[in-house]
């Protein structure tokens, strides 16, 4: 009686539970590959956050696929002559997800509640050039500027508005809410966020009435999931040993597109023979980068050539090309008067498998013209600590993400007051090029010109040794139509409510 | 009985005390900072110094202690740095989960290797006695993680029943609308999302009891007592599983005390691998971003639980054998 008991229970399991596994047609689900922390964009510095958030809000103005920007809450924008003042003139009729409407103040507040020092906004630093803030009237709000900063727009790309009503509510950063084409349901965190379509989206009502995230830890996990057709779109860090078979899958479409980053070696300037401009180029000339691209990332990513992307229009094609060639790097440090053995450098990375096999790459290179290289491998929080605080390495290996624009490629890390020169470079040329870089309309042939000679500077006096550029690997089911990767990554979304799932 | 447990509670104050002390020391003492994790490899001087004075980093350490330590006594264990959320929300509402898959995967593991473990004894040198211990061999040296991706790879992929991934609801729960309101749907729901987990997490851990039980089965099935009652033409059964096994269980008892407590932050593995909602991933990607609340809330939360089955280990030994009695 049991045992019958017992069959029939599992029977009502499996036929009732069996089709459960697969995500239903009007439901979006994204398997991504960590959990939010937050979904206040004033507040949150990771791409996962804002891979939420960005179905939910939207800032200003936003990059397209194409890396162009085009209209979102604003509909037309004004930097004057000096670039001293930014004028928007806000979309009409928007709504917030609580039917209140979106005006100038909501975005005056955004910034200003940024700017404030007293909160703990992190990227305050974008903004910190803006002075003052100006609501025209309800649709038209201008930024005044402490000093010229022509690539201001940019940053502003990066914030969503949040609503002044409802933006200091003690809860807002677990349940917002936004302009965006998505409303914020219900999120349990390390599990599910469940968002539902905003019938009112001024862009037009979604496709899809409902959007579902899953955070995923695992990407083998992620993955199988993705196979089994629990999840339609795969976001975040594709396996790169398991691309051939999923392109060749015809069930699956694998998208591919340049990146905005880089990964570099970057050199302590200031001690010991690599102060020396002839020693980092001569570890320059040892960099193997198609090898590295073809066997350590497989493939994903295209070897470095400079701090600028390629796809963007100040990129420097002329600049000096380091070609693998250890000859060139004997004589170079022939030339400064170092023999075999002369030289010991410490390498420190983090424990990015990609970097730790990079490092042990350059180490043998090293070795084999008699430069001798101790690789360290550290855990990131104490790695971090090690490049910011103190100058005590001779070299590292990181990454850059997100340079949109050559400004964000170069002045922090290579000014010398630059927030984010960790190696102490400083040349006066280049100090001058990129202040006045900020000066001129981003647009302009000028800054063009500029910026071409700031990349020979950098590329010649090698600061860094860039190894790679990255690329963006999108992965989806062949039903789902309207995705396009985004070269921003995982972070950024295009035109969300224009996806289709057909199935 | 009472006086003893009473007892022990007020024991684990100076130790919960001392383990406060020293996570306090080993996180704040080790390379690494909150808010540059926060800030990442963008950040500016002037925003690390501005965010360490609100967040109080900037502090004495044993102000900063005492601070944590006067609110975590009233019950409040501070907000995570990285989240901006109350430690106690954040805990809570991942115990459950955490409870759940460490009770099933016990479950599993008892109900298979205590079984296993007495017939490898009984039978010793027998065919099913090899194959126990070869199961238990091979149990013990699989990796949870790996396991958990083969049965991924190769049983769940194939099976529409169970799913990649996550959980769907509590089985406590499910258990009470079972008994409440009839309904067998939230039950299955969560018993279909636990079973990978638990059974990867569950392997390991029946190997060794399974061992272990046969090892003690056998030392006590050589002693005197158990050749009296045999002689005295008790029924074998009786024997094995009345006078032999409850002299056994003692040790037993412990090592599933000692991987119960364990299980409940060391599982971070297997909740990474099949995306559980666990306690052990908040701990460990705190740790990850030095948010500090979060580490010291968590870490205390697991030493007053293990404390805690630690006592309920030692209680048992009471009821399963009445000559020891605590006093």
């Amino acid at each position: 009686m049991r045992i019958r008991l017992f069959l029939v229970a599992l029977l009502v399991m499996v036929v009732g539970l069996g089709g459960i596994a697969y995500a239903n047609s009007d439901t979006l689900v994204i398997g991504s590959g960590a959990e939010a922390v937050g979904l206040d964009p004033r507040l949150e510095t990771d791409v996962p956050s804002f891979e939420r958030i960005n179905v939910i809000m939207e800032p200003l103005v936003k990059f397209d696929v194409e890396m162009n920007l085009v209209p979102a809450l604003a509909t037309d924008w004004e930097f004057s002559d000096d670039a001293l003042t930014l004028t928007f003139y806000l979309r009409e009729g928007v709504k917030w997800h609580d039917g209140k409407p979106f005006t100038a103040e909501d975005v005056k507040y955004t910034f200003e509640w940024v700017l404030d020092p007293n909160n703990a906004a992190p990227n305050r630093g974008l903004y910190a050039d803006i002075d003052r803030i100006e609501v025209v009237n309800d649709h038209v709000v201008s930024f005044h500027l402490g000093k010229p900063y022509s690539f201001l727009l940019n940053n502003i790309a990066r914030m969503p508005i949040t609503p002044a009503h409802d933006g200091d509510r003690e809860d807002f950063r677990q349940a917002p809410i936004g302009t965006g084409p998505y409303k914020l349901v219900q999120w349990t965190r390390d599990d599910r966020m469940v968002l539902v379509a905003n019938e009112e989206y001024w862009g037009g009502k979604p496709n899809i009435p409902n959007l579902v995230f899953r955070a995923i830890p695992e990407n083998a996990t992620r993955l199988l999931a993705f196979e089994a057709g629990e999840i339609d779109i795969y976001q975040g860090g594709v396996v790169p040993q398991e691309l051939p078979r999923l392109e060749a899958d015809p069930r699956f479409v694998v998208q591919r597109v340049p990146g905005t980053g880089y990964n570099y070696l970057g050199f302590n300037t200031q001690v010991g023979a690599l102060s020396d401009v002839r020693v980092r180029q001569a570890i320059n000339y040892l960099i193997n980068r198609e090898g590295i691209v073809t066997r350590v990332l497989n493939n994903i990513g295209t070897p470095g050539v400079g701090p600028v992307p390629e796809t963007l229009p100040w990129f420097n094609p002329d600049v000096q090309r380091y070609e693998y060639n250890p000859e060139k790097a004997k004589e170079l440090l022939r030339e400064a008067g170092y023999g075999p053995g002369d030289i010991s450098l410490r390498l420190f990375t983090n424990e990015n498998p990609d970097r730790v096999r990079i490092a042990e790459i350059l180490q043998f290179e090293a070795q084999q013209i008699g430069v001798k290289i101790e690789v360290f491998v550290e855990e990131w929080g104490a790695y971090l600590s090690r490049i910011q605080e103190t100058d005590d390495f001779d070299i590292f290996i990181l990454g850059w993400s997100g340079q949109l624009d050559p400004d964000r490629a170069m002045i922090r890390q290579f000014h010398t007051d630059g927030a984010n020169n960790y190696g102490k470079y400083s040349n006066e040329r280049l100090d001058y090029l990129l202040e006045y870089g900020r000066t001129v309309p981003p647009d302009s042939q000028e800054s063009i010109e500029i910026y071409r000679e700031a990349q020979e500077i950098v590329v010649r006096e090698v600061p860094y040794g860039f190894i790679n550029y990255s690329e963006e690997v999108g992965l989806h089911h062949n039903y789902i139509k309207n995705w396009r990767v985004h070269p921003y990554g995982a972070g950024a979304w295009q035109d969300v409510h224009l996806i289709v799932k057909e199935r | 009985m009472i006086r003893y447990i009473v007892r022990r509670l007020v024991q684990m104050i100076p130790l919960l005390l001392g383990i406060s002390i020293l996570v306090f020391l080993l996180v704040h003492l080790s390379p690494g900072d909150p808010v540059r994790m926060l800030l990442g490899e963008e950040a500016t001087e002037e925003d690390v110094e501005r965010l360490n004075a609100i967040y109080g980093f900037d502090l004495p350490l044993h102000i900063q202690y005492f601070r944590w330590l006067s609110n975590a006594l009233r019950g409040n264990l501070g907000v995570s740095i990285r989240q901006g959320i109350s430690v106690t929300t954040l805990l809570s509402e991942r115990l459950g989960a955490t409870l759940e898959l460490a009770v099933v995967s016990v479950l599993i593991a008892v109900a298979l290797g205590i079984p296993l473990g007495i017939i490898a004894a009984v039978r010793r040198g027998s065919l099913v006695d090899y194959f126990s211990m070869i199961l238990a061999l091979v149990g013990v040296s699989t990796p949870g993680f790996w396991l958990g991706l083969m049965l991924l790879t190769h049983v769940a992929l194939k099976v529409d029943f169970l799913p990649m991934f996550g959980r769907d609801g509590s089985i406590f729960g499910g258990l009470w609308i079972l008994i409440t309101q009839l309904r067998v749907d939230v039950l299955l729901e969560g018993l279909r999302h636990v079973l990978l987990p638990a059974v990867s997490i569950g392997t390991g851990m029946m190997a060794i009891i399974t061992r272990l039980t046969r090892s003690s089965m056998l030392e006590v099935l050589g002693k005197d007592y158990i050749r009296t009652a045999k002689a005295k033409g008790l029924n074998n059964q009786v024997v094995v599983l009345k006078h032999a096994l409850r002299n056994a269980l003692l040790p037993v008892i412990t090592i599933i005390g000692i991987q119960f407590g364990a299980m409940l932050g060391g599982a971070v593995v297997t909740e990474t691998v099949f995306a559980w909602p666990g306690v052990g991933r908040l701990i460990v990607n705190a740790i990850r971003q030095r948010d500090f609340p979060i580490i010291q809330g968590g870490v205390l939360m697991m030493a007053v639980v293990f404390a805690l089955v630690n006592l309920a280990v030692d209680i048992s030994y009471a009821l399963v054998n009445p000559r020891i009695r605590y006093d």
